[in-house]
């Protein structure tokens, strides 16, 4: 019985998120409003809360685009570990990569193929690339930009296979990435 | 009702173990006819092969053939007759762990390498995982038909990672008390028989539950399975005691020469995964930093900035200036002391530490950051 009303909790909040949908207008907006950013045209976007929005062209389980902004306060889910306003682009990187390789075993074994400062929404922030194997052996490439301000750390972050699929659609995740805007700073 | 339908599950479980732990196997006397004896171990080997697989392919080995020559060579001396048949492979993990698949695969984290004093401590879990493999606990357990659903399922995930820990995996091939207790017994046979010094033995498993006792960390999987650790560290000293002593093994030095890379990267990976209360146990001892190269204390110092407790960016500082002393020319302390510099408010210090990094590290792969770091330094303290 209990059950039963959980899952109807479910699907009706469930309802209150839109659906996957097919990118068709150039901005989009985070369902909280803390910023917006050009998803690559006629790619699917999916709100997985008010906070987050991912988007893909072939699927989510292949190549995927993910803009997520994470309270600073909040602990990150695998380190514990929370962000400051006070740490500098390279913690805040060191930081990201902890989490990644706290993630599984394989992506403990990640390697960091870049790792440079870089500016998200004109604030000084991190570029990070890494690349690790999936259960399968694939070698998947991922690179995650990061700036943090007084509420919250904002990640815009793009995961292919290495092969075939990652260059081909990094040009639309770097258009992606000059596109974002915190909503104060537009 | 779901309670009652756990009752009979934990009763039908307990039937099953007390069935599986009547039904002993004859161990494996040699190499050469380790090999499956029943459509059942054929299955549970297949197993094995699978997990073999997903580690090759996960890019997860410690890749240092002298060091697996090294771990080869102790697990060789243990168990003579099963040379080329039980094969070493060390992983990158720096957790405490080290787990022996029902093929003769041993699997042995660098965590584990780099916290053991000598050979002998080193002898005594090899010793234990042998007889896993000799013993063939893998086919006796009686999880590997649940697992084997398990198993299955990560092959079907592609793209986002999202396997559990390979921890869990090879817990598949964990095994029951009796088992385990079986394995620390004949284990300590092996050693003594090879010539170890069983003292070093229960040195292994009280350090190691000095580690568990420390904050956040997560009992590794070797020394989680049943009987609980503090009754092994009494099954060990029970059986040294017992014995005549002596044996060898117990160089501090000659084990440090040979884990000596594997320490650092070792250092490298947990500080990397932000894991600096386990890294703070070793680099607090000071006979294990005494072991290390001379620019240890930049580890210690690193880990104590990234814990972040009250007063840890001072005790970093101090340990980065003890490094420097000890070792000038090694680029990552100066950049480690212009970042707490840096922070603490005084940019020309910074600036200098960043200069002299610069200069021994002009090719380092964070020269932008550090550069970037430089100009809002000399900016902060008034220099061009």
């Amino acid at each position: 019985m209990n059950r039963l009303i959980l899952a109807l909790i479910g699907i009706l909040l469930a309802g209150c998120a839109p659906q996957p949908a097919r990118v068709d207008t150039p901005r989009t907006e985070a369902l909280d409003k803390t910023y917006s950013i050009d998803l690559p045209s006629a790619w699917i976007r999916q709100y997985t809360d008010e906070r987050n929005i991912l988007a893909s062209r072939d699927g989510f389980l292949l190549e995927a685009i993910a803009v997520t902004r994470h309270p600073m306060k909040q602990a990150f889910p695998h380190t514990k570990k929370a962000a400051t306003e006070a740490m500098l682009p390279s913690e805040l990187a060191e930081l990201e990569i902890a989490e990644l390789k706290a993630r599984d075993e394989l992506a403990a074994a990640l390697t960091v193929l870049e790792n440079e400062p870089a500016l998200l929404s004109g604030k000084e922030g991190f570029r990070l690339k890494v690349g690790y194997n999936n259960p399968r052996g694939l070698e998947i490439n991922e690179i995650i930009y990061g700036v943090v301000d007084s509420a919250a750390i904002y990640r815009v972050a793009y995961r292919a296979p290495r092969l075939y699929y990652f260059e081909r659609y990094y040009p639309d995740f770097q258009k992606t990435v000059e596109s974002f805007a915190l909503s104060s700073a537009r | 009702m779901r309670t009652q339908w756990r009752i009979g599950l934990a009763a039908l479980a307990m039937l099953a173990g007390a069935a599986l732990a009547a039904t002993r196997l004859t161990p494996f006397s040699s190499g050469s006819v380790a090999v499956p004896a029943s459509e059942d171990e054929r299955r549970v080997w297949s197993q094995a092969e699978q997990l073999n697989e997903l580690i090759a392919r996960g890019n997860v080995i410690y890749t240092d053939p002298t060091l697996t020559a090294y771990v080869q060579g102790v697990i060789d001396r243990l168990y003579p007759e099963f040379k080329g048949t039980i094969r070493i492979t060390l992983l990158k993990a720096p957790d405490l762990n080290a787990f022996a698949v029902p093929d003769g695969h041993i699997y042995v984290n660098i965590g584990l390498l780099a916290r053991f004093q000598n050979e002998a401590q080193l002898a005594t879990v090899m010793a234990h995982e042998g007889i896993h493999f000799t013993n063939r606990h893998g086919t006796l357990s009686q999880k590997s038909l649940k697992d084997n659903a398990a198993l299955a399922t990560f092959g079907s995930m592609l793209g986002i990672p999202i396997l559990p820990q390979l921890v869990a995996v090879s817990s598949m091939f964990g095994f029951s008390r009796e088992l385990e207790t079986e394995a620390d017994q004949a284990g300590f046979q092996r050693l003594t028989q090879a010539g170890y010094d069983v003292r070093e033995a229960p040195r292994v498993f009280e350090h190691l539950a000095r580690e568990v006792k420390a904050e956040d960390i997560k009992e590794p999987y070797f020394f989680a399975t049943h009987p609980k650790l503090q009754d092994r560290v009494d099954n060990m000293t029970r059986l040294s005691s017992q014995s005549v002593g002596g044996g060898d093994g117990t160089s501090r030095a000659d084990y440090a020469r040979a884990v000596q890379h594997a320490r650092l990267d070792n250092f490298e990976n947990m500080l990397s995964m932000g894991r600096a209360k386990q890294a703070l146990i070793m680099l607090e001892d000071a006979g294990h930093v005494s072991e290390l190269p001379a620019h240890a204390p930049y580890y210690l110092g690193e880990a104590y900035r990234l814990r972040g407790n009250q007063g840890d960016l001072d005790r970093a500082e101090a340990a980065y200036r003890r490094a420097i002393e000890a070792a000038a020319e090694f680029p990552p302390s100066h950049r480690a002391l212009g970042l707490v510099l840096l922070k603490t408010e005084r940019p020309i210090d910074a600036a200098a530490s960043f200069e002299r990094y610069l200069a021994l590290a002009p090719d380092a792969a964070d020269r932008k950051y550090v550069e970037s770091y430089l100009r809002i330094a000399r900016k902060k303290g008034g220099t061009p």
